[in-house]
């Protein structure tokens, strides 16, 4: 064991090179390459995975707002069987007076 | 001084069980009381009293393991069962709404013009804001794994920053699902398809934030010590509940968001 020792007695943090991951996860004292692979997939993969999704909505977001379609009064959308508890009961939680019509239509 | 000849831990009486049922009758009536009597004091006390139950019970079961080492192998043990136990419940939970989703839409009644998406609804693009969420709860998984596995090699300053990013991307995932349903052209009263959307989407959201709660509350007990490398119950289960959320959210994105549009 003590050719194998760098690996857990540095000092926490310490940026030195450690086993190669090909030897795995196996053995019980020395989780070398655990944490560093996971630590890379995070800032290879992760992080630039979530970044391009946020570059494609926003670039989304850029083409043009889409236009309002026609208020039709379908009976099976806009229900109130019952008033909501809140409000004028006629709003649902996240009302959006902008993309959300009332029952009788937009209300701007 | 008495011992015990066994490895159980036979815990001291408590009053958060009975106080938590309680608390919970308290929030069930409160919840009647405010839909059909337009009174909401007897919720906001039965939420109050629900949270500072889970609070003080949670704290003592800190208390037991951290603090007074009740928590032995054995014990844990049947730990790991409760909470694989609690979320197989929950992952039966969500089949319900599954369930629900794949009854209205795969067949369709006239009253919705017999299509899916319901005629006069306009489902979310899955590749815009979606895409990105999913994007954001599998890096999370990542990032999670990356502080388990630091936590068991003893690397304090990266399992903070793991655990510390973890919960910011679930901040983030929470921030744009309410920006969504601010945005949504279509509510919860919009035909089966808002309910089924809102009602599954809104449980899960409701997961991610206990979800996150959970995880936030590990990161606090991590910079404070409580954590060894072979012994960190507390943050697998958290680390289980969070992946469980990111499953969720894969089948919903999947169903509802792409196949449901």
């Amino acid at each position: 064991m003590a050719g194998l020792g760098r690996g857990s007695r540095l000092p926490l943090g310490t940026a030195a090179p450690r086993s190669p991951p090909a030897r795995g996860m196996a053995a019980a004292a020395h989780e070398d390459g655990g944490a560093r692979m996971w630590k890379t997939l995070t800032f290879v993969v992760a992080v630039p995975g979530v970044a391009v999704c946020m570059l494609n909505c926003y670039l989304k977001a850029q083409h043009g707002e889409h236009k309002r379609p026609e208020f039709v009064p379908y009976t099976h959308l806009r229900i109130r069987t019952k008033r909501f508890p809140w409000g004028d009961g006629n709003k649902t939680l996240f009302h959006n007076p902008h993309v959300n019509p009332l029952p009788t239509g937009f209300e701007d | 001084m008495a011992h015990q000849a066994h490895s159980y831990h036979m815990v001291d009486p408590s009053p958060w069980p009975i106080l938590g049922a309680a608390a919970a009758l308290l929030t069930t009536s409160g919840l009647v009381m405010w839909f059909h009597y337009n009174n909401p004091y007897l919720l906001i006390i039965g939420l109050l009293s629900t949270s500072l139950v889970m609070f003080q019970w949670w704290r003592d079961i800190v208390r037991e393991s951290t603090f007074q080492g009740h928590h032995t192998p054995t014990v844990q043990k049947g730990l790991r069962y409760g909470m694989v136990l609690f979320i197989t419940s929950e992952a039966f939970f969500f089949l319900g709404f599954f369930w629900a989703f794949f009854h209205s839409s795969l067949a369709p009644t006239p009253e919705l013009g017999g299509q899916w998406p319901p005629v006069g609804i306009q489902p979310l693009n899955p590749m815009d804001v979606p895409l990105l969420n999913t994007a954001i709860l599998l890096a999370s998984g990542v990032t999670v794994t990356w502080a388990h596995h630091s936590i068991m090699e003893a690397n304090r300053k990266q399992g903070i920053q793991a655990l510390a990013l973890t919960v910011l991307l679930g901040c983030y995932f929470t921030a744009l699902q309410a920006m969504e349903y601010y945005e949504a052209p279509f509510s919860i009263a919009d035909s089966v398809y808002g309910s089924t959307f809102f009602v599954a989407t809104g449980f899960h959201g409701l997961h991610v934030i206990i979800g996150t709660t959970f995880l936030l509350v590990c990161l606090l007990r991590l910079i404070k010590y409580h954590f060894t490398p072979t012994h960190h119950f507390g943050f697998e289960a958290a680390a289980w509940y969070w992946h469980f959320v990111d499953v969720v959210w894969l089948f919903l994105y999947i169903t509802i968001y792409w196949w449901g549009s």
